[in-house]
């Protein structure tokens, strides 16, 4: 069966050049519905119907429009009576910010490391792998704790928490293609025609190992905004009054069985973005990927 | 001095019923259904807290209390106005200001038929006064010795007068001496000479007892097997409830009443708790050390919003440091909502652009967050600016030590139904050193004249320096707890508790 | 890690002791407990008690960390193993079932199922599928670490995340393989269809899922803390976090010693396995 794999494999002279195919219909959802999402964040001043901050007692917990609500408050209101729509608007400026910079970050941190590991010998290997062994096994509190402990709280805190909690995934499916990779002939036949490193890494290694990278990024987006109200108790988070997609999910928990809608209001809105970044990732996998035709 | 009887349960229960509207319902039934004193049955509670230890003296939580209290027996009982009663000390009476005396009951046996004597009472004293080690220690290092007097007679003597002892007392389960052997072992499987007796114990999951057939109270207990679950996660607990697999859950938050009363089989009992809320300052620092800028935020906040949108109702108005029923509490004018005022004497006093750091003790306080921002709103009306910082509980108390903080959100459960223990850390400048900087001579003096065992002395003391607190606002009491009970309507006899105990011993189920 | 412990702001003593202790009690307290020894000395008898087997007292629970620790092992393993189980068979079958029937409602049904897993929190899965079956239905307990009933909820909760992740991770590793000139010459040459998917390409696609699998493991085992706390499952998830926050030194320092063990042991025999799926890999 390898033999089949490796004789077929060495009939392709590396990643072909000449193909550009227009995005797919799903990526092009995909990326409407992100740059919707990050439109209306970015305009949210604008388009708030009310001040998401200020409390109104006397309209706690309305459901939302057309679930016995008002279309005063499209989306209801909240345990304060606080307009959920004007709070996930404004929320998203923070909540998709803080997500996508440490997914970045994560993600490039990941990549050098699995490339180096990947390729730098068994040594490196193995001391970049028992690392990221320990870092896992560090409860990503304790870190946070610590964290604030020596540096104090600010916002940078805490994407390099966010980010120091998601490096690893990215680093060790990287690690594991490029040790996939690097056998493959051409790649070795690259190396004897003196291809440089960066050159190989650059041209060979990098676009194989970029579909799961781009499945893993679209998929933690979710965990970041998750993890981000998780840590606003070290006070590196955000504070409330001020609204995240985190928080406002935090808050509605407790008011999951009598008005669902807090939880779920933000619970969508963080589907809606995973599932426009999920069908952008793939879009960009296929027209990124040589070989799908 | 003091001596009380068995007769003053039944009385204070009668007076308690004026209190409560869902106390009625509670302690309406128990009468016609004691009657049977039929054992029967399996009762399972969840209780909000997962307990850590079995030794009575190692722990101040309430949960543990009440899982504790079905096992062992304390030498005196509260009843749920507030009232000391015998349990395994049949009465007491303080001889002078710094000796009490205890005279025991006789012909009770532990659950593996050691018989309960002075020496029991005598060593579970000397050990949770010597062992500096358990975490109740520190309430009893006062004590200066404690004898026997024959075989069922003890005597306290303290350094300084301890009026509060009984009320302590009511935390302690008595243990065998023959404990001290091994103590490890004897708290893996421990025997007290309580309602129940132990049987297994799955670490962070349940722990079930089974009824101790020999009980020294007659028809105590109407069951035959009780298990406490731990479920700290309200949603889960209620869930539980409503789907009939726990007959009892604790710590019901107002916003899931509506929820649980609407669910078939269940009903849901509230009583006024013996706690008061609490927002503290810290009484050294800028701005808030100033009296004019405490009076003015006071003034900014609308309690009755709190209690009544926020809590649904589920808090009541204070008009006194310690809640009603209690050694001390007096009725004093309530305090006040008047923005207006709250602007004036921030501009007489020139304060523009106060900003105060609110800090919050994560998931302590139900729905504390939520109030936070409310007031947080409030102030910022009258032109104080609120920085809300929900910490994480170790975090929160480090700002507290170290003074880095304008208000805190704090809370006073007075568990020994006793507001000694509450006066003496927080309004001495001993006790608040670490907390508000409290510092007020007369105050002190009035807390350590109150420490003595007549009531009437401790009355007039604890009025006077309440007097002195609701003056200065030191702290903001915003409003007094209410305990919720959601329970399964197979259950008879339950009473909800004060102090958020879950006591089962008298309950039955059907 | 033993530094990083006491650095953290917070005192033990005041975690244990009710809000109203004295000073004198917490510092009572903190004597009996070690910690007012110098920090070296106390990291040397740390690691000298370790080598003895002897991994401290918890200050929470006031019992050896080593039983505190290993009462929660098997709660912990079972709610993992199941989870795992979950994630491995369910997440890769749909990634099989959306690669191959690429386009159709399957693969549809398969990303939205895999978006609803990513973005769903724990407790609100958790608490759903409580009030669904434990309240609604009462087909099964609510919560509660019992029987294999008791499992089955937390376990779902638990493998939600994984299973989308593998279920798209799968697929996207799927379309790629399927994609090459040697699947379709396998195809040519009249291998079954059944064969190709399974034998061929899925072997070939194992990889980066084996990578994320692994990685899960570890996940599943220290992670657990929302759908423990959700469920009120015993296990160590939620121990250590409590650990933390009630600065239980020994406690987390015992798991952490678990976790990092079982992190290296996993994690090396994920390497072992890629060679054995793909024997083009070997380390030089």
């Amino acid at each position: 069966m390898t033999d089949l794999f490796v004789t077929d494999r060495s009939l392709e002279a590396g990643p072909p050049t000449s193909h550009r195919r227009p995005l797919n219909a799903p990526a092009v959802i995909g990326g409407l519905l992100l740059a919707l999402t990050v439109l209306a964040s970015v305009l949210a001043p604008v388009l708030s119907p009310t001040d998401p901050v200020k409390p109104q007692f006397s309209r706690r917990l309305a459901p939302p429009w057309g679930l016995g609500g008002t279309p005063a408050h499209v989306l209801g209101t909240d345990n304060l009576g606080r307009d959920i729509l004007a709070r996930l608007l404004h929320g998203g400026r923070i909540s998709l910010a803080l997500a996508s910079v440490s997914v970045l970050i994560a993600a490039a941190v990941g990549i050098v490391v699995g490339l180096v590991a990947g390729s730098g010998g068994e040594r490196v290997d193995a001391l970049f792998m028992r690392l990221a062994d320990v870092q896992l096994a560090l409860p990503v509190i304790m870190l946070a704790i610590a964290i604030v402990a020596v540096v104090g709280t600010s916002p940078a805190a805490l994407v390099g928490v966010l980010a120091l909690s998601g490096w690893v995934l990215y680093a060790r499916t990287v690690r594991a293609n490029v040790l996939t990779i690097r056998r493959l002939e051409y790649v070795e036949a690259a190396y004897t025609l003196g291809a440089s490193d960066l050159r190989i890494v650059a041209r060979h290694i990098l676009p194989n190992t970029l579909a799961p990278i781009l499945v893993i990024g679209s998929s933690q987006f979710a965990t970041m905004v998750l993890l981000e109200s998780g840590l606003s108790f070290l006070g590196m988070g955000i504070q409330a009054p001020q609204p995240s997609w985190g928080l406002m999910l935090a808050e509605g928990r407790d008011y999951l069985s009598n008005a669902w809608w807090l939880a779920t209001a933000p619970g969508m809105t963080i589907s809606l973005v995973v599932l426009g970044a999920n069908l952008l990732g793939d879009g960009l996998r296929d027209l990124l990927d040589p070989r799908l035709g | 001095m003091r001596r009380r009887s068995a007769a003053s349960h039944s009385v204070g229960r009668r007076r308690f019923l004026t209190l409560s509207a869902a106390g009625l319902v509670a302690a309406g039934l128990p009468r016609a259904a004691r009657a049977q004193g039929k054992r029967s049955g399996e009762l399972v509670a969840g209780l909000s807290e997962r307990m850590l230890t079995l030794d009575p003296a190692n722990h101040y939580s309430i949960s543990s209390t009440s899982v504790h209290r079905h096992m062992f027996d304390p030498l005196v009982d509260v009843t749920n106005d507030s009232k000391f009663v015998p349990a395994l000390a049949e009465s007491w009476r303080a001889v002078n200001n710094t000796t009490w005396r205890f005279t025991l009951r006789k012909g009770v046996t532990f659950h593996d038929g050691t018989p309960f004597n002075a020496d029991s009472a005598l060593f579970t004293l000397r050990r949770v006064k010597d062992n500096t080690k358990l975490i109740k220690s520190f309430v009893y290092q006062d004590i200066e010795s404690v004898e026997k007097d024959g075989d069922y007679s003890v005597v306290v003597t303290s350094n300084r007068p301890f009026g509060s002892l009984p009320a302590h007392l009511t935390m302690l389960g008595m243990l065998p001496p023959h404990a001290a052997k091994n103590e490890e072992a004897f708290f893996q499987k421990p025997i007290g000479t309580g309602p129940f007796r132990f049987t297994s114990w799955t670490h962070g999951d349940h722990i079930v007892l089974a009824a101790n057939p020999t009980y020294w109270k007659p028809g105590v207990p109407r069951v035959e097997k009780v298990t406490f679950r731990f479920i700290p996660e309200l949603s889960t607990r209620a869930a539980g409830l409503r789907a009939g697999e726990i007959h009892v859950v604790d710590r019901v938050t107002p916003d899931l009443v509506e929820t649980l009363k609407s669910s078939r089989g269940v009903k849901v009992f509230d009583v006024p708790a013996v706690e008061a809320q609490r927002w503290i300052f810290q009484l050294a620092k800028e701005p808030v050390k100033d009296q004019r800028l405490r009076q003015a935020i006071s003034l900014a906040i609308d309690r009755n919003v709190i209690i009544k949108d926020l809590l649904l109702g589920y808090g009541r108005p204070v008009d006194s440091p310690v809640p009603p029923g209690l050694i001390g509490h007096t009725s004093l004018p309530a305090k006040p909502y008047d923005p207006e005022r709250a602007r004036q004497i921030l501009k007489q006093a020139g304060y523009t652009n106060v900003s105060i750091d609110f800090v919050l003790m994560k998931d302590l306080y139900p729905k504390q967050l939520e109030i936070t921002q409310a007031v947080a709103a409030m102030l910022g009306e009258v032109g104080i600016k609120v920085n809300i910082k929900n910490l994480e509980i170790a975090t929160a108390r480090e700002h507290r030590s170290a003074g880095t903080y304008d208000m805190f959100f704090s809370g006073w459960a007075h568990m020994p139904h006793d507001p000694d223990w509450y006066f003496g850390q927080w309004f001495t400048r001993a006790g608040s050193e670490k907390l508000t900087r409290y510092n007020n001579p007369r105050v002190e003096q009035l807390i350590a004249e109150g420490r003595v065992p007549d009531p009437k002395v401790r009355q007039a003391k604890y009025e006077e320096l309440e007097r002195i607190l609701w003056d200065e606002e030191p702290e903001i009491w915003p409003y007094y707890s209410v305990a919720i009970y959601g329970v399964s309507d197979r259950v008879r006899n339950f009473e909800p508790r004060r102090d958020y105990y879950v006591l089962l011993s008298d309950v039955a189920i059907v | 890690m033993f530094v990083v412990l006491r650095v953290l702001p917070g005192d033990p003593a005041k975690m244990l002791l009710p809000e109203g202790a004295p000073q004198s009690a917490v510092d009572e307290l903190n004597r009996h407990l070690g910690l007012r020894e110098p920090l070296h000395v106390q990291y040397a008898i740390f690691i000298r008690s370790v080598f003895r087997g002897d991994f401290g007292q918890s200050f929470q629970y006031r019992a050896p960390a080593l039983r505190v620790v290993t009462e929660r092992l098997a709660a912990t393993a079972q709610l993992a193993l199941a989870a795992m189980f979950l994630t491995g068979a369910v997440g890769v079958s749909l990634g099989i079932v959306a690669a191959v029937r690429r386009g159709t409602r399957y693969d549809v049904a398969s990303t939205l199922f895999a978006v609803l897993g990513q973005s769903l929190p724990n407790f609100w899965l958790g608490i759903m599928l409580i009030l669904l079956f434990g309240v609604a239905l009462r087909w099964l307990p609510t919560s509660g670490f019992e029987s294999w009933r008791h499992l089955i909820l937390p376990a779902v909760t638990l493998a939600a995340f994984p299973t989308a992740l593998v279920a798209r991770l799968t697929r996207s590793s799927m379309l790629e393989i399927l994609g090459r000139d040697y699947i379709r010459t396998g195809r040519a040459k009249g291998l079954a269809e059944r064969a190709v998917v399974l034998r061929h390409a899925l072997r070939n696609a194992a990889v980066p899922v084996l990578t994320v699998l692994g990685l899960q493991v570890g996940t599943l085992l220290g992670g657990a803390v929302i759908t423990e706390s959700v469920f009120a499952w015993p296990g160590m998830g939620k121990l250590v976090v409590d650990a933390i926050f009630f600065r239980d030194f020994p406690v987390v320092q015992t798991v952490l010693i678990f976790s990092a063990t079982i992190f290296v042991l996993i994690n090396l025999l994920v390497d072992l396995l890629y060679t054995v799926i793909d024997p083009r890999i070997r380390y030089s």
